[in-house]
């Protein structure tokens, strides 16, 4: 896959999650250009091509990043303070995509500027509607900035 | 002569009151030596927050007085100091005042007043101590108490988001199973592995519910005027866009309520739904909402003409993850009517339900005027 053509870059660190949200990508045919990272550390070497990314262009900057609140190292809120701060990533759709449904969490990500907020169902079936109704709209519908 | 006996007279009065003196004393050691387990003085030293309050003399306490840091807490700092200088003052005077030829009776009168008030004060700052003593330790227990809210909440935390994670590959690869292999597994094996979702989806359900039993109890409240009659026919509507039963609802002229909007309204999402839930197809699909005025409250009720429940187990209708119907007849975790007594109890209200079987049930609780 060339690492500077993503479309969706998918930050989770639990890999059942993480295989779910693809498998309902996949259904909407929406996971060719998807890069899955395991934590935030590596979601931050990955957009600003530090690490183990440094060989990419930071110039390829994804389409969508699908954003999960805890994860170790790096947690969710402080990837999405750093890219919203960073002129070069800041105009990048984010979307936070997490199990917890507390006033705190949604608030703090509001206010540090996220594109929408989206509380992983339980069910299966809800779960599958929701990531691939959010991968149509914001792949899609959206109208990003040239 | 007459100036002799006079004098005679003058020296026996003398004598006597400073027998009497001696004994008040004595009487006056023994019984702060029973009330405070101490002789006055060092009693006195306590008072003042000295760090060693055993000294007997007068003057080693002084020099204590002068001497400590104690006065730099700045508390009460003047009522030892005043008492222990009083009371040298007091000796000096006894001893000066006792060989002079006049003012006995007076003096002993004033000794006599000033050691009972000194002994009144003690008291009183052992009681201020004491209180001050009381608060600190209050404070301490308020923060233990605040730590104790830091750590529910970061459990509450992990709750919605650690237990999920585990729920949604359970509920998520069984249904793959499903999707992928439907082929090799024949009725049974769906069936069994649907129990294995339908019992995911209760804890899900479950997690929810303890979540918001404990959101209610933290959550800060914002007092407010709510027109309760458009807040029962707005919920209702919203309940009923989701449910495919007819269900009328009749609500009664109702008063204002003075409380949170968003917890009153948690309440009647609860007791409405709940109506509708236990409303079964045959019975009376007519929800009432009604109030009566009280001396200093308003009472709501909700009534329903459905199920209802036996008044034997009325003890147990707000009890958390106590119910009165089985999981096949109803679906339920037991926690709605907790919640409702919760919110209720934090507006300072009461709520009690009365219902009968196959008769209905009535919920009602109070709110201040």
């Amino acid at each position: 896959m060339d690492l500077d053509e993503i479309e969706i870059l998918l930050v989770e660190d639990n890999p059942t999650d993480a295989e779910l949200t693809m498998r309902a990508l996949k259904k909407k045919n929406l996971t060719n250009n998807l890069v899955w990272v395991k934590d935030g550390a590596e979601a931050l070497e990955f957009l600003f091509a530090t690490g183990s990314y440094s060989k990419r262009n930071i110039e390829g900057i994804p389409k969508l990043i699908l954003l999960d609140l805890r994860m170790p190292k790096v947690d969710g809120l402080e990837v999405l303070q750093r890219i919203k701060k960073d002129e070069r990533t800041k105009k990048i759709p984010v979307v936070i995509l997490t199990s917890s449904k507390e006033d705190k969490d949604i608030v703090e990500s509001y206010e540090l500027g996220v594109n929408s907020y989206v509380s992983k169902p339980v069910e299966f079936d809800e779960f599958t509607e929701a990531v691939s109704t959010l991968g149509l709209y914001w792949m899609l519908l959206n109208k990003p900035p040239e | 002569m007459t100036v002799n006996l006079r004098i005679n007279l003058q020296e026996k009065g003398r004598i006597v009151a400073i027998v009497i003196t001696l004994v008040l004393f004595s009487f006056l050691t023994c019984y702060f030596q029973f009330r405070f387990g101490k002789l006055p003085i060092s009693s006195l030293s306590s008072l003042a927050y000295l760090p060693n309050s055993s000294h007997p003399s007068y003057l080693s306490c002084f020099s204590i007085i002068l001497t400590s840091a104690w006065w730099k807490k700045k508390r009460i700092w003047f009522a030892p100091a005043f008492l222990t200088i009083l009371l040298i003052l007091i000796q000096l005077l006894f001893v000066t005042f006792a060989f002079q030829r006049f003012t006995d009776y007076f003096f002993l009168v004033m000794f006599i007043f000033v050691i009972v008030i000194v002994a009144f004060l003690g008291e009183r700052i052992e009681k201020v101590k004491s209180l001050s003593d009381l608060n600190e330790k209050l404070d301490k227990e308020k923060e233990k108490l605040e730590d104790a809210n830091k750590e529910l909440d970061a459990f509450a935390y992990s709750v919605s988001h650690d237990l999920r994670v585990p729920l949604r590959a359970i509920d998520g690869f069984s249904r793959i199973l499903i999707e992928d292999y439907e082929d090799k597994l024949d009725e049974e094996g769906k069936r069994l592995i649907n129990i294995v979702r339908g019992n995911t989806m209760k804890m899900g359900q479950l997690i929810d519910d303890i979540l918001q039993l404990s959101r209610v109890g933290r959550q800060e409240m914002k007092i407010s005027e709510i027109n309760m009659e458009a807040l029962v026919k707005n919920v209702f509507g919203e309940l009923k866009s989701s449910i495919h039963k007819n269900i009328v609802l009749e609500v009664k002229s109702l008063p204002p309520a003075y409380g949170d909007r968003i917890l009153i309204k948690q309440i009647l999402i609860n007791l409405l739904s709940n109506s509708i839930k236990f409303t079964k197809p045959g019975e009376t699909p007519v929800i009432e909402v009604g109030s009566e005025n009280g001396i200093d409250e308003t009472i709501y009720y909700v009534r329903d003409h459905g199920v209802g429940f036996d008044m034997k187990y009325v003890n147990k209708l707000f009890g958390l993850f106590q119910r009165l119907h089985s999981q096949e007849e109803f679906e339920g975790t037991g926690v709605g009517l907790s919640i409702v007594q919760r919110i209720i109890r934090r507006h300072g209200g009461r709520v009690w339900g009365e219902g009968k079987v196959d008769g209905g049930a009535t919920i009602y609780f109070t709110l201040p005027k």
